[in-house]
Formats: structure tokens, C-alpha cells, sequence
């Protein structure tokens, strides 16, 4: 009932997702047909089942949802160590990014059981019974679980995510006292695997316009990055109702990020400076 | 081949990329489910601040169309309305209070989040089950 | 270069653009306003949490006043003057919040039709409502 960190798992069972249509406000292209069920390992003792969204760009088709069961003795903890195995022993064309296998890359990010994480740091007993994995809600699908982040990462340039100073470089480094470091704490460990801005109902509805939670809280980091001399600039091009005022601190931002981090306080901390520059 | 989604410049592109589904199987979770709650009960608020208008001009205009008002509010329909907007209004009330505590940059742990968030839901109901209560016994009803 | 469709949860158009992601994401910039809007919500906002206890309470603690009793209770000073303020500041309230709502659903060039009608009616029923209290106040 009281969710103490992010980490822990939606355990609601009643309400899987909101009371609308399976289909509901999706385009022709998006929408998604029954798949294929593929057949259970025949000497498995402990199996199971998992929906997958596949799509194949090549095919001509439209997406699709796979069951594939998995024998959860052969194959590693981690939903990354299933998708692993199907795809080793099952079905070697299901494709999904993935890295360091250890939570810090931010590639495996995807939608498992409703929610996003990461698929490396999400334990498979910690799935629901019909578990279904998603890739992350609301992008581009290039294929299978694979989304198109372009559009997000060029909002992320758009915030100019590097030290702006007119003063001359010193010539050893920029000073910054412990308390200095200390501001850019919860805010520099962003690994941008966007967990947060595509869990963002305002970025589903306006995400042409409105920033998102990731950008917006690496925003922050600049902001609040002592060295930093733009504040005032910084500020200026993220006054604007749609870019940062689409935020309506609905918070499933803090809900899900997989590393922790609060990026409905970082906006909140960007909306206070504007007021207080302003009043 | 024209790789999905892309164009090579001379003819129409390929069928266009799926969009992932968002809201069709993003889990409700209490930070959205409140949200939308309170953005629900703000609409119902606004059309009950119509209501608010149409009842003080009712009674602006004399007793007799006032009569009439009290005889629609007062009827089973009218109590089920009224009821209806008690109840967004006390919703209304908490979260946006919980709103303006946000934007002191407070309250921001997932922890606090959370009690805070079945806090506004509990203390709605029991505001309105309280108003309605005493309501009743001032008008007089007894058990 | 891929096609540049927008991100709506309804229809994403898909047009065949060459824009960059980056002058995607740019857009027109930033329009430098924003938080007068955020400001005044909040102001309203505070203005109502009193006011709309005063007049739950004073609601509750009539209910079942006739007319006569009813005009007594809005001619005092107090409720005259909460109740003219508790309209102001809730439909000022209330059209900014609607105008929100609007431009967060909204996308199309019917949003500013929505938006100003939207605007416009609220502020002509607040003076209706005001004009009530003031008929109520000071009539016969």
C-alpha cells in the first residue's frame, strides 16, 4: 500500500490496467493482432508463460503479441536472462537492446507487467502470472522491443547539456565545494533510459512539445551545477507552458524510475526557481 | 529496400512505425489514478459551479423559483447529484492541498507520496460521509 | 531519416519531413510565459481553500432554512462579501484549470475556439452569480 522505494513491484492484482478498450484510440498501423503461441519446453518442471509484443518492420504486418513459455530452472533470475533464452532456444529473431545486463546502461528499459524498469534488474518471480513485457509505452517501434528514441534525445539536446561559462577556464579545475557537489546528487545518476518520460501521461498527449521528466531533470542538473553560468538562459528556454508547464506532477515519473530518482522534484525545483526570479 | 518508416527521397515511405500502447496497457497506479482524479473532480466541480450560479440566481429572482430549485435539489435525483459533487469537492480540496504542499518542493519521496496520496482518500471520504451526517441532523432526520 | 510523426496517444500524423530531430524538438522555442498562469491557479487556489470551507459550513449548518432564512444568512456583511469573492476567485480558478485541460487534449486549431469560449463563459457566470448576490444584498 505505502511504496517506500521504486524498486518495489505494483502488487495491485485487481486493476491491471485502466477500464478502456484493448484498442482503444489506436491507429491502424499500431494496432495489435493475436500472436503466435509458441510450444512449452518439453521436460521443463517449472515453466512460465510470457506475452511478448513482436513486430517485424520487414514483414509488411501489423504488431503482434507471442506467448513463449520458458523454463524458469534453465535460464537466469532476470526478465533480460528470459528474453535471453527465448531468444537463444525458441525464437533467435526476437530483438531487444541491452548492455551491461547489470542496471546501469539504461538500454534493456521496457514496460513488464505494466510498469517500466529494466529488464536486467527486474526479477522474473517478480512477474505476474500472465506476464506480459511490452517494449516502452508510447514510441516509435523500430522492432520487437526495440523503440525509436530519436525524438527524445533530441529534445535532450535541446536543453544543452553541458557546462555554459563565459569565464575563462582556470587552469587546473573548476572549484565546487562538497555542499556544491552535493546539490547535483540525485540528479546526475540519470542514466537517460527514458523509463520515466514514456511513463508520462502528459508526454503521451503532448511529448511533440512538452520536455519530459528525463529531460527536465537533467535540465535540473544544469540548473543547479554551481559551475555552470547560464542559469538565467537555462531558465528562459524552459519557461514555457508547453516545454515545462505540461507537468502536472502526476508522478509516475518518481514511480518508476529504475535508478531511484525523483524527477517530479527536480520539475518541481525548476517551476520554484521561475517563481522566485519572477517574484 | 526501403527500410521501414524511412524514405529514400523519391517515393512515399513505407508503412509508418507502430506506436507502442500507452495508456491501453500502462498499469494505474495510486500517482496516476489521484491525478486523474483530481482533474475528473475539477470538471465536476466547474459544472457544479454552474449549478452554484443557476441556484443563486433561482433565489435572486424570488421565492417561488427558489421553491422550485430546493424541490429539484431536494428530490432523489438531486441528492444523488449533490452527493456526487460533496464527495469531488472534498477530493478536490485534499489533492489540491496536497498540490500546493508539492509546490513548496515538499513531500516528494516516494514514502511521503504515498501516504499522502491515501490520506487525500480517506480524508475525503470521511469529510463527506461528516458533512452529510451532520447535514442530516440538522434538517432535522432521525434514525 | 526516418518520417517525423507526432506524438499523440490519438492519430500521429506522419509527414514526410526533413526537419532535424533537434528542430523537431526546438520547435518555435520557448514562449518565456507560463508561469503567470501556474501563479495565479496556485493564488486562486489558496483564495478557495478558505472560502469554500466557509461556505460548506455555513451550507451545512442552514440546510433546511427556508427562504426567508436563507436571504437573512446571504444579507449579512460577511456572506455577502465571501460569497462575491468565493465566485471570483472560482472561476478564475476554474477557467484556467479548464484551459489546461483543453490544451492538454486538444490539439487542433479548435483548441483556441475551446479555449477562449471556455474562458469567456466562465468569467459571464461569474458576473451572473455576482449580480444574483448583489440582487439578494440589496434588494427588497
Amino acid at each position: 500500500m505505502i511504496v517506500e522505494s521504486s524498486d518495489q513491484v505494483p502488487r495491485l492484482s485487481w486493476l491491471k490496467r485502466f477500464p478502456i478498450p484493448r484498442n482503444f484510440k489506436v491507429t491502424p498501423e499500431s494496432r495489435i493482432e493475436k500472436g503466435r503461441i509458441w510450444p512449452a519446453p518439453a521436460d521443463a518442471k517449472r515453466i512460465k508463460a510470457f506475452e511478448i509484443y513482436r513486430y517485424d518492420p520487414d514483414s509488411g504486418g501489423n504488431p503482434r503479441l507471442d506467448t513463449f513459455h520458458v523454463d524458469v530452472d534453465d535460464c537466469g533470475p532476470m526478465v533480460l536472462d528470459a528474453l535471453f533464452w527465448i531468444k537463444n532456444k525458441v525464437d533467435s529473431t526476437l530483438t531487444f537492446r541491452r548492455s551491461c545486463r547489470e542496471g546501469v546502461c539504461g538500454s534493456c528499459a521496457m514496460n513488464m507487467d505494466g510498469t517500466n524498469w529494466l529488464a536486467c534488474t527486474r526479477f522474473i518471480s517478480d512477474m505476474d502470472t500472465n506476464a506480459t513485457i511490452y517494449p516502452l509505452a508510447n514510441m516509435r517501434i523500430i522492432k520487437d522491443l526495440v523503440p525509436d528514441l530519436t525524438h527524445v534525445f533530441a529534445q535532450y539536446a535541446a536543453i544543452e547539456p553541458w557546462l555554459r561559462s563565459e569565464t575563462p577556464e582556470p587552469e587546473k579545475e573548476r572549484l565546487q565545494s562538497p555542499e556544491e557537489r552535493s546539490q547535483l546528487d540525485g540528479y546526475y545518476e540519470c542514466i537517460l533510459c527514458f523509463c520515466c518520460t514514456s511513463g508520462c501521461p502528459s508526454h503521451w498527449w503532448n511529448g511533440n512539445r512538452f520536455l519530459g521528466p528525463a529531460v527536465l531533470l537533467q535540465a535540473w542538473r544544469w540548473l543547479t551545477d554551481s559551475r555552470d553560468e547560464a542559469k538565467g538562459e537555462r531558465l528562459d528556454a524552459l519557461e514555457d507552458p508547453f516545454r515545462l508547464y505540461r507537468c502536472h506532477t502526476i508522478l509516475n515519473c518518481t514511480r518508476t524510475c529504475p535508478k531511484g530518482l525523483n524527477p517530479g522534484k527536480a520539475i518541481a525545483e525548476i517551476k520554484r526557481a521561475i517563481v522566485e526570479r519572477e517574484k | 529496400m526501403i527500410k521501414n518508416g524511412t524514405t529514400d527521397g523519391n517515393s512515399t515511405p513505407a508503412r509508418p512505425r507502430p506506436l507502442s500502447p500507452n495508456i491501453q496497457i500502462y498499469r494505474p497506479q495510486l500517482t496516476s489514478v489521484l491525478s486523474i482524479a483530481n482533474r475528473f473532480t475539477g470538471l465536476v466541480l466547474s459544472l457544479g459551479a454552474v449549478g452554484l450560479v443557476i441556484w443563486l440566481s433561482a433565489a435572486a429572482a424570488g421565492p417561488r423559483t427558489y421553491g422550485v430549485m430546493q424541490s429539484a435539489i431536494g428530490n432523489w435525483a438531486g441528492q444523488v447529484v449533490l452527493f456526487g459533487c460533496t464527495f469531488a469537492f472534498f477530493l478536490h480540496l485534499c489533492g489540491g492541498i496536497r498540490h500546493l504542499v508539492w509546490d513548496t518542493v515538499h513531500g516528494f519521496e516516494l514514502r511521503s507520496i504515498y501516504i499522502s496520496g491515501w490520506t487525500v482518500v480517506a480524508a475525503s471520504v470521511v469529510l463527506t460521509a461528516a458533512a452529510w451526517t451532520i447535514s442530516l441532523f440538522v434538517t432535522g432526520w432521525h434514525l | 531519416m526516418d518520417d517525423q510523426p507526432v506524438c499523440h496517444g490519438v492519430a500521429p500524423v506522419t509527414r514526410r519531413s526533413f526537419q532535424s530531430p533537434l528542430a523537431r524538438a526546438l520547435g518555435r522555442g520557448a514562449a518565456n510565459s507560463g508561469v503567470q498562469h501556474w501563479w495565479a491557479e496556485r493564488v486562486t487556489a489558496v483564495a478557495l481553500v478558505p472560502l469554500c470551507l466557509w461556505f460548506a459550513a455555513s451550507i451545512i449548518a442552514h440546510a433546511g432554512s427556508d427562504y426567508a432564512g436563507f436571504i437573512a444568512w446571504i444579507r449579512t456583511p460577511l456572506a455577502t462579501s465571501c460569497m462575491i469573492l468565493l465566485l471570483i476567485a472560482l472561476f478564475h480558478h476554474s477557467a484556467l484549470g479548464l484551459q489546461v485541460v483543453i490544451e492538454d487534449y486538444v490539439h487542433s486549431g479548435v483548441k483556441f475556439v475551446a479555449v477562449i469560449a471556455v474562458r469567456l463563459c466562465c468569467y459571464g457566470l461569474a458576473v451572473v452569480g455576482i449580480i444574483a448576490v448583489v440582487r439578494i444584498a440589496f434588494g427588497g
